[in-house]
């Protein structure tokens, strides 16, 4: 039904392979035979209408519909090769492993130092307080946001900007050296100058991780992403390079919906 | 009463007749186009009848509440003119009795080295370093204590010489003929509070036509005055009430015509009244902190307040004969404080880890269904009345916790201790907390949990590192609120933590708490003047201040915390 | 895509340790249901401790005599009037129908006790019944009472444990100066002989042991401490080696003692209580309690063994086996005990209903609801709908809030010191109770309003205020209607709440024991009463045992109307809720 190309960038391998995932909650159907192979050290972006499911795919990815009563996935999901829905896979082993950043920044109540600290003081990545001082210090580097933050690694997260406190919750998900990192529209409650160094952000960590992100802003994807994927009514309508997808979409909702005639 | 009822009856009718007056005249102002009225007829109706109605009703009302007092007051005054001389020959007996005389001297020097004593006290207790001496401040208080003890025998023996004095001046009187009137009104002038009380409602009693305890012609003769005054005074008031109805009713109808503002009147008045529902709120207040502070203030000027706050002896016993000052009267509030202070601690141990345990299971873990079930039963638990825990406690708890101690060995504990009352007081609170630490847990927002998760924390990691450090503020919220309950909490404690002022540890002895203090002070047999009955009240007034105190800061700690995630 | 699956560091590390992650995640869950299983424990406990501690106390064993109402001891003047019926001698009446039963008491203490199986105060309801019908005078009346509080739970097998058996051999019965002889032509005795021996000897040991105890802790003392140590010490030997003495083989026949379990012989219509057992458990002597003949080779006889000795409960065996032989002529039937419902306080269990208690508890609730809803209807709709935001307005509603959690007992405080001392209201009575239970209750009706006003949404508002409805107009004829469920609710909650309410009304005197009920009318109101909580508060306190199944019974009628008032505002709810 539709015209997509398994991996649009040959040269890189490929880490996320979706085949005919399906998602429903409470029996209302959400996403249909969704099926996509996303490479990995790039920026992946899923575009589309509100409500089109490219949220909840993302979702998928670290098993968070589990958290939602009622929710069911089918379909093959790998990370690696490896099946992600299987039983035998720990979904905390998972998401240790697949960071996530969200819409709202959601630093949890605590010190700067301890929000990084989360994720290795659960797993037990460090076994000293050296030891964590170097990854809080690396993560926080990492995020930009170190030389902002040193000296007052004691204060609330919550005391953060905005923009601070989506790039301390970026360095509070690669603390643990995960190998997937998911974006919901982290920019969208940003301001412009806070989304532009997000952006920078992104396109660092590019180098390093796997990066799927979710946007509204076309502008967005075209900026940072590598590879776009377009969604509609539950619907992988187009995915491919994304100079491709918007300068030469084959699908007509991709380009009714790039040229802004609904969405 | 049925004069009473006819005018009420009376009234009503002329409140349906005020409606349908004012909304016909509306009607018949306009000749029936009644769009070109200001307000709609009903309007005009209502105005109307209220102000045919609602003066009069009130005027009802109060003679309701204080008829039958203003009746009392009114026979004892004129009764009391009656027994003028009386009271004038008694007043020259009680200046000539040279005991009395003797009495209020030793009284007026009791008073004066008890002032000293306690000036003294206050200064030992105000000075630092060398001058500091307790072995001194040990001997004035126990100085204290006994001087409290004389002064109450001394007003007691003064008291009774009164007594003496006025049933002496009321037989001779009574043998001398004077009329039963005149009895009856020094009997009204000078019998103490109780007697004043029992013959006055033994008088109305008569006068009502009901069965009296007891009757004599003195009786019998307040009762002709009070029942003269009572068909006075209702007579009058049903007269004043069908005029002020009936005035009220002409100059309201005059009012309506066409653009008479029926509507905003009605309105203003609903409005008014509405405002005045909610000052009751204030008043009661007010009412609360002004008898708590009137009557304490009165008992701080027999016991002094540092007495009352840190003294470590409580026995409100003053001595009721002269022979018995050993029994004296103690105020030293420090053993209730303490025993109230071991309960709480011991509800507390007992519901914070049920009550937020089974929050925190309830809103995280549980199916909706078994949530379904679960917090209807909690809610039961909220809902079993106080004195039904305090008969658990009583039947149940004590003997079991008797039982167990007796089964590893320790036979002495008593079946009223802390301990059981803590842990009934404890149950009580379970459902508080739980019910409250479920609002402050839910209203934790959902991003952070699913920040938490999708590090890869399990469900007891991000309650444990990330939901309940946020939820933290709202919790201690929760945990003071119950904490003020358990402090004002009284069946529980009276039925089961006993009545021993002991100042002690240990929660398998008794203890008593400020509540239990108050009740036992203020039920059965009292004379509302003496220390006794008023510490009662200075009992009152700690508890809720202490209870306001800990309500505010736990009212504002949780409003900071939901403005936090609103 | 990489054909073996390469495992990357992080997943390794985070699986090291997911086992104890997850025994840990466990541990928690298993608390937390731990937690909820305790509260519903308790729950569980606390009702059924209750349910099974009242449900004696719905039946009640009532003894039925038939009362020879002679005139002369009725109607002592002859005039049939009221007054000359109020002074008949009823108690007399009654105590001639029981010694009908039992003629052969005649002994003053003996016939005291007989007339202890009921109280005296059935007198007085004999008299209403007499003045109500006259001519029953001169008639042989049947008149049902409730058995004395004792016996009635020992009917219902609650005060004692007894057992009885039935014996091998035949029974001989030969009365002597001494009272009677009890043979058997089996050893029918010889367990409970050898039993009450076991029973003594390990009474002896007791003593022993605490006598060394006491020894050694004296011991450790020293000084007078000590010397009253061993002086118990010694005097539990000697009691030890009384006992032993008692036991030896040629010390004759075991006495029994009050601290002993009673051995009861009976035989049609006879009863012997032993006073002694003999060693070789073929019978022993005692005396008659009931029937005094001499008897040869009974076949049809048992021995009855009250296991509770007699020092240790609350009546005699006199007692027990009288309200045996009476119960066994029918003369005492169990049925639902109509005496809980139908009287009001009693000093005497038996007779002690809930019906002043119910009566106060309607009448109180009346002046509640009265005040304490409209009040608060009002209150919160001029804070919701009316007030200005200024600093009045916030004053009232922290004062609102605070009031909420001002202990109850405070407003009994105010009540006395307002309404009793300084507006001269009397005390003890509903009228004064209603106003500080409505004080009380306030600031739950209030909040209730405010919440279910605030859950009618603006746009209904606004719709009306839109189409030029006055705020007034708005507020009744929209918004009130709507908001009503949900009020409702509130109120019958905070009226339920008031209605199990203490300690408050103890602060005005609606503690004091109070024989009649209240009129349930306008005069009830200033009346003396009591209410349901209160009554349960003054019985759990009771002296009698049988006030505690009366307690519990008390609890369960107060929880039903609990219960039936939740289920009214569940219902309601349920009825009436509306989603927007």
């Amino acid at each position: 039904m539709t015209d997509t190309s398994p991996n649009p960038a040959a040269e890189l391998p490929i880490k996320v392979v979706a085949r005919d995932v399906t998602v429903s909650y409470s029996g209302k159907q959400a996403l249909h035979d969704v099926s996509i192979e996303i490479p990995d050290r790039s920026v992946t972006a899923f575009i589309g209408p509100s409500g089109c499911g490219k949220s909840t795919f993302l979702r998928c990815l670290n098993r968070m519909n589990d958290t939602i009563d009622g929710a069911k996935v089918g379909g093959s999901l790998t990370i690696d090769g490896q099946e992600i829905n299987d039983k035998s896979i720990d979904p905390v082993v998972l998401r240790a492993s697949v960071g996530m950043v969200f819409q709202k920044p959601n630093p949890f109540p605590k010190s700067i130092y301890d929000n990084v600290a989360y994720g290795p003081r659960i797993h037990g990545l460090a076994l000293t307080r050296p030891e964590l001082d170097e990854i809080v210090e690396n993560a926080l580097r990492k995020a930009g946001l170190w030389e902002e933050v040193s000296d007052r690694l004691n204060h609330p997260g919550t005391s953060l900007s905005g923009g601070q406190q989506q790039r301390l919750v970026i360095a509070r998900a690669i603390a643990v050296n995960p190998e997937v990192i998911l974006m919901d529209e982290p920019c969208s409650a940003l301001d412009p100058i806070a989304t532009a160094r997000i952006e920078e952000l992104i396109d660092e960590l590019r180098e390093n991780y796997c990066i799927i992100i979710v946007t509204h802003s076309m502008q967005q994807a075209a900026r940072v992403s590598q590879q776009t994927a377009f969604f509609h009514m539950g619907n992988l309508v187009e995915y491919g390079p994304t100079e491709d997808i918007f300068t030469n979409p084959r699908d007509t909702r991709t380009q009714d919906y790039i040229t802004g005639r609904f969405g | 009463m049925s004069i009473i009822a006819i005018v009420a009856l009376a009234i009503i009718v002329m409140l349906a007749g005020g409606f349908y007056v004012g909304r016909s005249r509306a009607i018949s102002a306009v000749s029936g186009a009644t769009a070109r009225l200001h307000s709609l007829p009903n309007f005009h109706g209502y105005y109307v009848a209220i102000w045919t109605g609602l003066p009069a009703f009130i005027l009802l009302a109060a003679y309701g509440m204080f008829g039958s007092g203003l009746v009392d007051r009114l026979t004892a005054m004129e009764l009391r003119r009656d027994a003028a001389a009386l009271t004038a020959s008694f007043e020259t007996a009680l200046e000539a009795d040279t005991e009395t005389l003797a009495l209020a001297e030793t009284l007026a020097v009791l008073r004066d080295r008890a002032d000293g004593v306690a000036e003294a006290m206050a200064d030992l207790r105000s000075a630092s370093g060398s001058d500091r001496d307790p072995a001194r401040l040990e001997a004035l208080q126990s100085e204290q204590t006994d001087l409290v003890n004389q002064l109450a025998t001394a007003e007691d023996a003064r008291l009774g010489r009164r007594a003496e004095l006025r049933d002496g001046v009321s037989d001779e009187a009574a043998e001398a003929g004077a009329s039963v009137r005149a009895l009856a009104g020094f009997e009204l002038a000078h019998a103490p509070r109780e007697r004043r009380q029992l013959f006055l409602s033994d008088a109305r009693r008569i006068a009502t036509d009901g069965l009296a305890s007891r009757a004599s012609p003195e009786l019998d003769a307040a009762a002709a005055v009070m029942r003269r005054h009572a068909d006075q005074i209702r007579n009058l008031v049903a007269g004043i009430a069908i005029a002020i109805a009936f005035g009220g009713l002409i100059r309201t109808r005059g009012q309506v015509a066409a653009a008479f503002r029926a509507r905003n009147h009605v309105e203003s008045l609903v409005t008014a009244m509405l405002f005045l529902s909610s000052v009751i709120a204030i008043m009661t207040t007010i009412g609360i902190v002004f008898s708590l502070l009137f009557e304490s203030l009165r008992f701080f000027s027999t016991v002094p307040l540092t007495e009352f706050l840190f003294g470590l002896q409580w026995s409100p016993q003053i001595a009721l004969r002269a022979d018995q000052v050993g029994q004296s009267g103690a105020f030293g509030a420090v053993p209730l404080f303490a025993g109230t202070a071991m309960i709480t601690v011991i509800a507390m141990i007992v519901a914070v880890p049920i009550g937020l345990l089974s929050a925190i299971y309830l809103s995280e873990y549980a199916g909706p269904r078994f949530r379904l079930t679960a917090k209807p039963v909690l809610e039961i638990l909220a809902g079993v009345p106080t004195v039904v825990y305090g008969f658990f406690a009583l039947l149940t708890v004590g003997p079991a916790i008797r039982g167990f101690f007796a089964m590893i060995g320790i036979d002495d504990v008593v079946t009223q201790s802390a301990l059981s009352a803590g842990l009934v007081m404890g149950v009580m609170i379970i459902p508080f907390i739980s019910s409250l630490s479920d609002d402050v847990i839910n209203s934790v927002p959902q991003s952070l949990r699913d920040g938490s998760y999708a590090m890869g924390a399990t469900k007891s990691e991000t309650i444990g590192r990330v939901i309940i450090p946020a939820a933290l503020p709202g919790i201690v919220g929760a945990i003071l609120l119950a904490v003020s309950r358990a402090v004002g909490e009284t069946m529980i404690v009276v039925m089961a933590a006993g009545q021993g002022a002991n100042l002690t540890a240990n929660p398998l002895e008794s203890v008593t708490t400020i509540t239990v203090q108050i009740v036992m002070l203020l039920t059965g047999d009292q004379e509302f003047d003496s220390p006794k009955t008023l510490s009662a009240f200075a009992l009152g007034l700690v508890l809720f201040v202490i209870t306001l105190v800990m309500n505010v800061i736990a009212l504002r700690v949780v409003q900071r915390y939901r403005e936090k995630y609103d | 895509m990489t054909d073996t699956p390469d495992i990357s560091p992080i997943r390794t590390a985070v699986s090291k340790n997911l086992g104890a992650r997850y025994r840990a995640e466990l541990r928690f869950r298993a608390a937390g249901l731990a937690a909820v299983a305790a509260a519903v424990g308790i729950l569980v406990i606390l009702l059924s401790s209750i349910v099974s501690g009242g449900l004696p106390a719905f039946t009640v064993n009532e003894l039925e005599l038939t009362v020879d109402l002679d005139e002369e001891l009725v109607d002592p003047s002859g005039e049939r009037s009221e007054d000359s019926l109020r002074r008949g001698s009823y108690s007399r009446v009654l105590q001639n129908a029981i010694r009908t039963e039992f003629p052969e008491v005649t002994g003053r203490r003996e016939l005291r006790n007989l007339f202890s199986l009921y109280t005296a105060l059935n007198a007085t309801r004999l008299m209403d019944e007499v003045l109500e019908d006259p001519g029953l005078i001169g008639t042989q009346h049947r008149f049902t009472m409730p058995l004395a509080d004792d016996l009635d739970l020992y009917l219902k097998g609650l005060l004692v444990e007894e057992r009885s058996f039935q014996p091998q051999g035949t029974l001989s019965l030969e009365p002597s100066d001494a009272g009677v002889v009890v043979r058997s032509t089996a050893t029918d005795f010889r367990d409970l002989a050898a039993e009450i021996a076991r029973t003594l000897r390990a009474r002896a040991t007791l003593l022993e042991t605490e006598a060394d105890r006491l020894t050694e802790r004296a011991q450790e003392l020293s000084g007078t401490e000590a010397e009253d140590m061993l002086y118990d010490a010694d005097l539990n030997r000697r009691q030890a080696a009384d006992i032993r003495a008692r036991l030896e083989i040629d010390a004759g026949p075991i006495e029994l003692d009050n601290s002993l379990p009673s051995i009861l012989v009976e035989s049609e219509g006879r009863t012997v209580r032993l006073a002694s057992l003999a060693r070789n458990g073929a019978g022993g002597t005692g005396e008659y309690l009931l029937g005094g003949d001499s008897v040869e080779a009974e076949n049809a006889w048992s021995i009855q063994v009250i296991d509770t000795p007699v020092e240790r409960r609350r009546v005699s065996d006199q007692l027990i086996v009288w309200t045996r032989a009476l119960e066994e002529r029918g003369a005492i039937s169990s049925t639902f005990n109509t005496y809980l419902f139908a009287n009001a306080d009693s000093r005497e269990p038996e007779l002690a209903g809930v019906k002043g208690a119910l009566y106060g508890s309607i009448l109180t609730m009346i002046i509640t609801i009265i005040i304490s809803v409209p009040i608060g209807v009002f209150t919160a709709l001029y804070l919701e709908e009316y007030a200005p935001k200024n600093r009045f307005t916030a004053l009232i509603e922290v004062n609102i809030n605070n009031l909420a959690a001002v202990p109850s007992i405070v407003f009994g405080l105010l009540g006395l010191a307002v309404f009793i001392n300084a507006f001269g209201l009397p005390r003890s009575a509903p009228l004064v109770g209603g106003l500080v239970l409505s004080l009380m209750t306030l600031p739950t009706v209030i909040i209730a309003t405010r919440a279910a006003l605030k859950a009618v949404p603006q746009s209904i508002r606004q719709a009306a205020l839109a189409v030029g409805a006055s705020r007034t107009q708005t507020v009744f004829h929209h918004v009130l209607p709507l908001a009503a469920p949900g009020i409702l609710t509130g109120a019958i909650i905070g009226l339920a709440q008031a209605m199990g309410e203490t300690a408050p009304l103890l602060m005005i005197g609606m503690v004091a024991f109070i024989a009649d009920a209240p009129t349930l009318g306008l005069e009830g109101f200033t009346e003396p009463a009591t209410v349901m909580p209160v009554q349960i508060f003054l019985w759990s306190d009771g002296a009698e045992r049988a006030f505690e199944a009366r307690t519990a019974a008390a609890i369960l009628v107060l929880l039903a109307l609990m219960i039936g008032f939740n289920a009214l505002a569940i219902y309601l709810r349920r009825r009436f809720e509306r989603r927007w």
